[in-house]
């Protein structure tokens, strides 16, 4: 490797973000070795894949111009759809079926929205973030509902006696918005999109279907993280999504992606996911009162966001 | 005004600069020196270092070696407001006015005349406005909004502003970038008048018949050092010799179009209506040949090619491609069937700054050239590369971020863009604005080349020689509509601008 890749590799924020989760992994560790065993790091992932999920749909969004305040509650409105079938009787494969359409809708809602009015996303989403509350309220009549286990195959069953199915879920949502930022036509155009829609425009690229498109993507990954939730506590309430669209854009800027649109990497945006874990994780193991973790964890956020404008600042 | 160069001391000095950034040296030790009312033009080839030294002289840069003398002072270092104190102002080449404020407003920004309490004293600040305007010449509303002012008029805004803090040093960088014949003449008429209050006035400008026009002394600087301190007092200093110390070699400042053989219609336009009351416009353009867009800024031709590519709404109007009517009904239209259109705006417009060379390059070509939804754009490189290289576009490689090239390469990668989709009608719009001569150069002699491979291009200019020396025909568009057509003799500058003007033939 020539020293011009070297200093590239160094201004990657990915690799930052690497060896600053490796530090704190190994710090921890040397306090308390239970942190790295093996069941304790999949604990870990299991913490995240919920977040892990929405921070893929939101680096996406992010990456193409856009942001989505909503998917919290989104998430929810597509759990409560779900739970609320499974009480009425009917299969698993059918309330799945609805979920990821009443995900997928409402993000085609958003989008469509968006698009066509051509309002700030971050308003709009706030706003259609009550409409699907009020609906998950409405569905839920405001009760904890159950799945009846419909879901621990995800939640509970483990691979190997080891990796719970919900890892290779969150694998799969991540090797999907990886391709698709990637590898697919749409994928480059969103970039495009994002870095300068009236150049996109003029570059052919239809701007309002690919918004719509997008947002759809996203109401998508966020049934997929309804699923994932619900199989984790075997039931939902519609207050549960509350924070989570925060936590997910965290991780999407700790990870690099910028609110300018145009840049980041779904990839660098789950290495910022896996820092917040680690770091709410560690927290715990040490025994760091809850309290405290809060202040902890949002000076970390404020550090790493100032750190991560000025490393860009510092390249322009 | 004459300057006595032999009986006073220059106001300026700057003494053997030198700036280093990580290791490379953008100055390698510039002298320059500046006396009280002159002008004196600063040239060179965009990084060539003039911004540098600049950023120097308001304090931006620490210079790494070097002394800055001001009235006999030493310093190593400006800091910006050390700069602003000691006199220096600058009146940039970016719009830097708010358009929701009016043209009083914008010049005491930050600079506000005050009552009692702290309360704005409008009355004054109107006043002395007016007062400026008296003595410069100028002839606005104070009153006016900045966003309904022509580009010209707010560039006289922008000068009073700098004028109001009444500097002894003032840079002026491309102040007539955007301008029209009729309106550079004037911003270089109050660019003398501002030297008769004895402020002296560095000019930064690409256009060189406008150098030797209006510079005192000019300085050309290549590479980050000072090639020649010419004077100019008598204004005759040759073009060709300021190009040939700009780049090092004697180069064409007018390339001429190489012939090529004119074929038949490839394009048709007929009756192009922008609204319901605009007038309609028709034109052919044909197989091989360059047809040149000329008129006075706000004319209306970036606007009849934006309706006609469907990059805004049209009301009306037929286009033919090679005899068959196609509808256009958005950008994505127009590039499926073969138009490329290399806007005026290459910042906003023609590029995602933040992309790499790469990703700029191929974001149009994507839709012809792979088929199926996946593409992996690291397998492009060759191509793209090949393209790169023939336009000598100047970076360290093409994963290269566009934002980290200077103004020309960058233009020169809008370009690649279109040139790697390969299409049929090419739409230039002002290409060489704000770019130096080699680029210029370049830009000509791939228009030449595409109309050799018998591709046709329309060519909006406002720069003169370039629409002579390039275009087969000229149409002239006044008010939005085709107010002649000049080939062969017929076009030249005095035939144009009597037509772009409105000049009637008896008068």
């Amino acid at each position: 490797m020539n020293e011009k890749n070297k200093k590239k590799l160094l201004k990657d924020q990915r690799i930052l973000l690497a060896i600053v989760i490796v530090a704190i992994i190994v710090v921890v560790a040397a306090i308390n070795p239970k942190f790295i065993a093996v069941k304790n790091l999949i604990t870990i992932l299991q913490q995240i894949s919920v977040t892990g999920i929405l921070t893929m749909a939101m680096s996406m969004l992010l990456i193409g111009g856009g942001i989505d305040l909503s998917m919290g509650n989104l998430m929810v409105l597509s759990g409560v759809t779900m739970a609320q079938l499974l009480s009425l009787g009917y299969g698993v494969g059918a309330a799945v079926l609805a979920g990821v359409a009443v995900g997928v809708l409402c993000g085609v809602f958003n989008g469509a929205v968006i698009a066509l009015s051509k309002c700030i996303p971050l308003i709009i989403t706030l706003g259609t973030s009550q409409i699907f509350y009020g609906l998950a309220l409405t569905i839920s009549g405001g009760r904890i509902m159950s799945f009846g286990g419909a879901f621990n195959f995800i939640g509970k069953t483990k691979l190997f006696d080891v990796f719970p199915v919900m890892l290779f879920v969150l694998a799969a949502m991540i090797l999907l918005s990886y391709v698709i930022m990637n590898y697919t036509k749409y994928g480059r155009r969103v970039t495009a999109m994002g870095g300068n829609e009236r150049n996109a425009y003029l570059s052919g690229i239809n701007i309002v279907k690919y918004k719509i498109i997008l947002y759809g993507i996203a109401g998508f990954f966020c049934s997929v993280a309804a699923i994932v939730f619900s199989s984790r506590i075997d039931s939902i309430t519609a207050n549960a999504g509350g924070g989570y669209e925060t936590n997910a854009l965290t991780a999407a800027i700790i990870g690099g992606v910028t609110f300018d649109g145009g840049k980041g990497t779904v990839s660098g945006a789950f290495l910022g996911c896996i820092l917040m874990g680690v770091i709410s994780n560690a927290m715990n193991i040490l025994q760091v009162e809850t309290y405290i973790q809060t202040i902890v964890t949002g000076a970390i956020i404020v550090c790493a966001v100032v750190l991560s404008n000025y490393n860009n600042r510092k390249r322009a | 005004m004459n300057v006595d160069y032999a009986g006073q001391k220059p106001i300026l000095e700057m003494k053997d600069i030198k700036k280093e950034f990580s290791g490379v040296y953008a100055l390698s030790g510039i002298t320059f020196d500046l006396y009280k009312g002159e002008i004196h033009c600063l040239c060179g080839e965009n990084g060539a270092g003039k911004s540098t030294l600049m950023k120097v002289l308001s304090g931006a840069y620490r210079p790494s070696g070097g002394k800055i003398c001001f009235e006999g002072k030493e310093y190593d270092t400006l800091t910006p407001a050390l700069s602003k104190e000691l006199g220096v102002n600058i009146v940039y080449q970016e719009n830097d006015l708010v358009p929701s404020m009016s043209v009083t407003e914008n010049i005491y920004v930050g600079n506000e005349a005050s009552k009692k309490f702290g309360f704005i004293d409008y009355k004054k600040m109107r006043g002395e406005t007016m007062a400026q305007m008296k003595d410069l010449g100028i002839e606005l509303n104070p009153d006016t909004k900045i966003e309904d002012l022509s580009v010209a008029d707010q560039q006289f805004v922008k000068i009073l502003k700098a004028l109001s803090v009444e500097p002894r040093i003032l840079i002026m960088d491309e102040p007539t970038s955007m301008f029209n014949v009729e309106d550079a003449a004037k911003v270089l008429k109050l660019t003398r008048k501002i030297t008769e209050r004895g402020i002296a006035i560095i000019y930064i400008s690409h256009f060189l018949n406008e150098v030797v026009q209006i510079a005192d002394r000019v300085t050309i600087i290549r590479d980050g050092a000072v090639v020649n301190t010419y004077r100019n007092e008598h204004r005759d200093i040759s073009i060709s010799t300021i190009t040939k110390d700009m780049v090092g070699r004697p180069v064409d400042t007018f390339y001429k179009k190489e012939k090529c053989r004119i074929g038949e219609v490839v394009l048709e336009v007929k009756d192009l209506q922008l609204t319901k009351d605009s007038p309609k416009v028709s034109f052919q353009v044909r197989q091989g040949e360059i047809l040149g867009f000329s008129g006075m800024v706000g004319a209306g031709r970036t606007e009849i090619v934006r309706a006609l590519t469907g990059a805004d709404p049209k009301y009306g109007g037929h286009i033919y491609i090679r005899g068959r009517e196609v509808q256009i009904k958005n950008p994505s239209d127009s590039i499926a069937q073969g138009f490329a259109h290399i806007t005026e705006d290459r910042q906003k417009l023609g590029l995602m700054l933040g992309g790499s060379v790469l990703e700029n390059t191929t974001i149009i070509g994507l839709r012809s050239k792979i088929k199926g939804w996946f593409v992996n754009i690291k397998k492009h490189p060759p191509l793209v590369e090949g393209i790169i290289r023939d336009l000598h576009v100047k970076t360290p490689s093409i994963w290269t971020e566009a934002i980290y090239l200077s103004g020309g390469n960058q233009q020169k990668v809008v370009l690649a863009k279109w040139l790697y989709a390969d299409q049929e009608i090419y739409i230039f719009d002002e290409p060489t604005r704000g770019i130096d001569v080699n680029a210029k150069a370049e830009f000509y002699k791939q228009m030449s080349a595409l109309t050799a491979q018998g591709k046709c291009i329309i060519m909006i200019s406002s720069d003169m020689p370039e629409l002579i020396s390039m275009s087969d025909r000229v149409l002239v568009i006044r008010d939005g509509a085709v107010d002649g057509e000049l080939s062969g003799e017929q076009i030249n500058e005095h035939e144009i601008i009597k037509r772009a003007l409105g000049v009637k033939k008896h008068e």
